[in-house]
């Protein structure tokens, strides 16, 4: 922390001389995917109510409700898949930091920088291709929990598959963009990993 | 190309390995190995292989239980319920040599029953302690062991996240794993105790009792403590691991619970803010989101992996050794030690223990008893200086600690640690017994 406050003038410097396009399309990006992380991340208040309406229900007038876990299922698988992409842009998809933390900020980012292009663009776009064709024949089925006597649709928490690798690619424009920046002007702009404060 | 799929197994770990070493995010680490060797070994499956793994990562009812336990832990730590605990137990030590060694044990040992999330209970046991130690002239190093080690005892303690995520791979139920994990968690926490009492014992300089003014002054105000800033912690505690453990509830059930309690608890003491809120519920899905991805993509990896045949390779590898079971699992324990150096500990768990099942089954060794000698091997990983993760979150909250003065605190405690391992080793039943009991 207190290692960006002192370099944040020359990093601010640096960050008017980047192109208002890029910056504008990274800021774009980190927007939308903190918004979504950050009203995703309220999905578990009513996930809590649910499950709490189920136990007592259960426990106290032994009448269990047939939807309360499904509601709670979807709701999970959304919460935490639309939460990857904000991850990813605060630094909380952890990594290996043996070698990592101790290179320079110029090697740091010309790393990350082939680390995307080569290896994570390629999977994930294949990723996206798997997944939209996985949940969309989950939707045009209209397929439902077989496993559940409710039987609710399953299709919306399916969905959040294809969204959330897609976010996730969108993200990765947003990330190389500011490692190829970073390289040129060897500061640490975007500071935005210190956003994340919950690394346990 | 005639290239064996074993062959392409032991490739893809060296890919992994050496893209771990660039930094890159582990998680799409995985996926892109598994997705390359898998196609080239298994062709077009491999697709579907990744889609029903993330699936099943996203509909497996068990680990809904992480974000709830992780709101919860965040909860608890935000309202600054741990401060109140922290200070009524000094308060009941305060006459005792050594009591701040006690008090950062016991409320480790607490909170670690609350959160399950490691090392975070570090920095607030560092925030607590420190004022209290210099004033009473304490060991700087012994103060910085214990609060290392009573702070990393969430990993072990139920409700502990990692407990959560270790059971289906080893293919244990999470309540077995939780009823097993409490015993050597309270041996190791009053090893700690027992360790720096004796030590103060003896040499008071270590930790004096606490100066007059530091004591309380008449016993109803350690009691009005005790019942305001304990009490009510306990109860929450109790019924979320009492009602999963008596199998009153699943453990998703238990800790929706624990959250909502934690809920009413943190608006009682009036610690309530929508901001507070809002911090609490970032945390838990950044943190949920990052452990749930690598759990999917460790879990298609692994699937890549056996498929290709690996597994049963390496397993055969290390059953070919023709060593003793106890020296396998003295490498297995060495091999988790060292990568808990570089590694957190979901990966190790994620990649490590699924290659390792195989050989576990045909050594037959206990799957409880094997999975807490991995939890308390890590628990001791992070004690271990060169690279002790816990010693970077006392260095971060406390900067004129040397770390010099935190690295021999922590040889201190590593000793009472090995000392615990080798206890459950030897002593299984200190793990088998209790489940054994609640079945009964």
């Amino acid at each position: 922390m207190s290692d960006c406050a002192e370099h944040a003038p020359a990093a601010e410097q640096a960050l008017a001389q980047v192109p208002p396009l890029p910056r504008k399309i990274v800021a774009g990006i980190d927007r939308l995917n903190e918004w979504v992380g950050k009203v995703n991340s309220w999905l578990v208040i009513p996930m809590v109510f649910a499950m709490m309406y189920e136990v007592v229900m259960r426990n106290v007038f032994t009448a269990p409700s047939i939807w309360a876990l499904d509601v709670v299922m979807i709701l999970y698988a959304i919460h935490f898949m639309l939460g990857s992409p904000f991850c990813l842009q605060t630094g909380n998809h952890i990594r290996t930091d043996f070698f990592y933390h101790s290179w320079s900020v110029k090697t740091k980012a010309m790393v990350d920088l082939l680390n995307y292009i080569i290896f994570f663009f390629p999977a994930h776009i294949i990723f996206l291709d798997i997944s939209v064709a996985y949940a969309w024949k989950s939707f045009i089925q209209n397929e439902v929990s077989v496993t559940s006597p409710w039987m609710p649709i399953i299709w919306p928490a399916k969905m959040a598959l294809p969204i959330c690798v897609a976010l996730t690619l969108v993200q990765g424009v947003s990330e190389v963009i500011k490692c190829w920046y970073r390289w040129k002007t060897n500061e640490q702009l975007w500071n935005n990993e210190q956003l994340g404060e919950a690394t346990d | 190309m005639d290239v064996s799929n074993e062959m392409l197994a032991l490739f893809s770990i060296i890919c992994m390995f050496g893209l771990f070493c660039t930094g890159f995010p582990i998680s799409y680490t995985m996926i892109f190995s598994g997705l390359l060797f898998g196609f080239l070994g298994i062709g077009k499956l491999v697709f579907h292989l990744l889609t029903i793994q993330f699936w099943q990562v996203m509909s497996d009812p068990v680990m809904v239980a992480i974000p709830f336990f992780l709101f919860m832990g965040y909860l608890l730590e935000g309202a600054g319920l741990m401060t109140r605990l922290f200070r009524s137990f000094q308060l009941l030590f305060a006459r005792l040599p050594g009591s701040l060694y006690a008090t950062i044990s016991l409320t480790g040992t607490i909170f670690a029953a609350a959160t399950g999330i490691v090392g975070s209970s570090v920095n607030l046991l560092c925030i607590m302690a420190e004022p209290a130690m210099r004033r009473s002239g304490y060991d700087v190093r012994m103060g910085a062991g214990c609060i290392a080690a009573a702070g990393t005892l969430g990993i072990l303690i139920p409700p502990s996240i990692m407990l959560i995520v270790l059971g289906p791979i080893v293919g244990v139920p999470i309540t077995d794993l939780f009823t097993a994990a409490i015993l050597p968690g309270l041996l190791l926490s009053s090893l700690y105790i027992a360790y720096s009492l004796i030590k103060c014992a003896i040499w008071p300089k270590y930790g004096p009792p606490l100066p007059p003014e530091e004591r309380p002054t008449n016993m109803l105000e350690v009691v009005q403590g005790l019942l305001i800033g304990a009490l009510p912690l306990a109860v929450l505690i109790f019924a979320t691991l009492g009602s999963i453990l008596c199998g009153l509830a699943t453990p998703t059930e238990g800790a929706a619970c624990g959250s909502f309690g934690a809920l009413v608890l943190v608006i009682a003491y009036g610690k309530f803010t929508w901001k507070s809120l809002a911090k609490a519920l970032h945390s838990t899905i950044l943190l949920s989101s990052m452990i749930l991805i690598m759990i999917a993509s460790c879990n298609f990896f692994g699937a890549v992996f056996s498929r290709l045949g690996g597994a049963v390779a390496l397993s055969n590898f290390l059953l070919g050794l023709d060593m003793a079971p106890m020296l396998i699992l003295a490498l297995i324990c060495t091999i988790i030690f060292f990568m808990g150096w570089a590694m957190e500990w979901v990966p190790i768990v994620l990649i490590l223990v699924p290659l390792l099942i195989p050989v576990i089954d045909s050594l037959h060794f206990d799957k409880l008893w094997f999975c807490l000698v991995v939890a308390v091997t890590l628990q001791t990983s992070w004690l271990s200086p060169p690279v002790a993760l816990s010693c970077y979150f006392i260095k971060g909250s406390i900067p004129h600690w040397t770390l010099s003065d935190i690295y021999k605190g922590m040889f201190q405690f590593i000793a009472c640690q090995l000392v615990g391992l080798v206890l459950i080793i030897i002593f299984p039943a200190i793990v088998t017994w209790l489940p054994k009991v609640m079945k009964e």
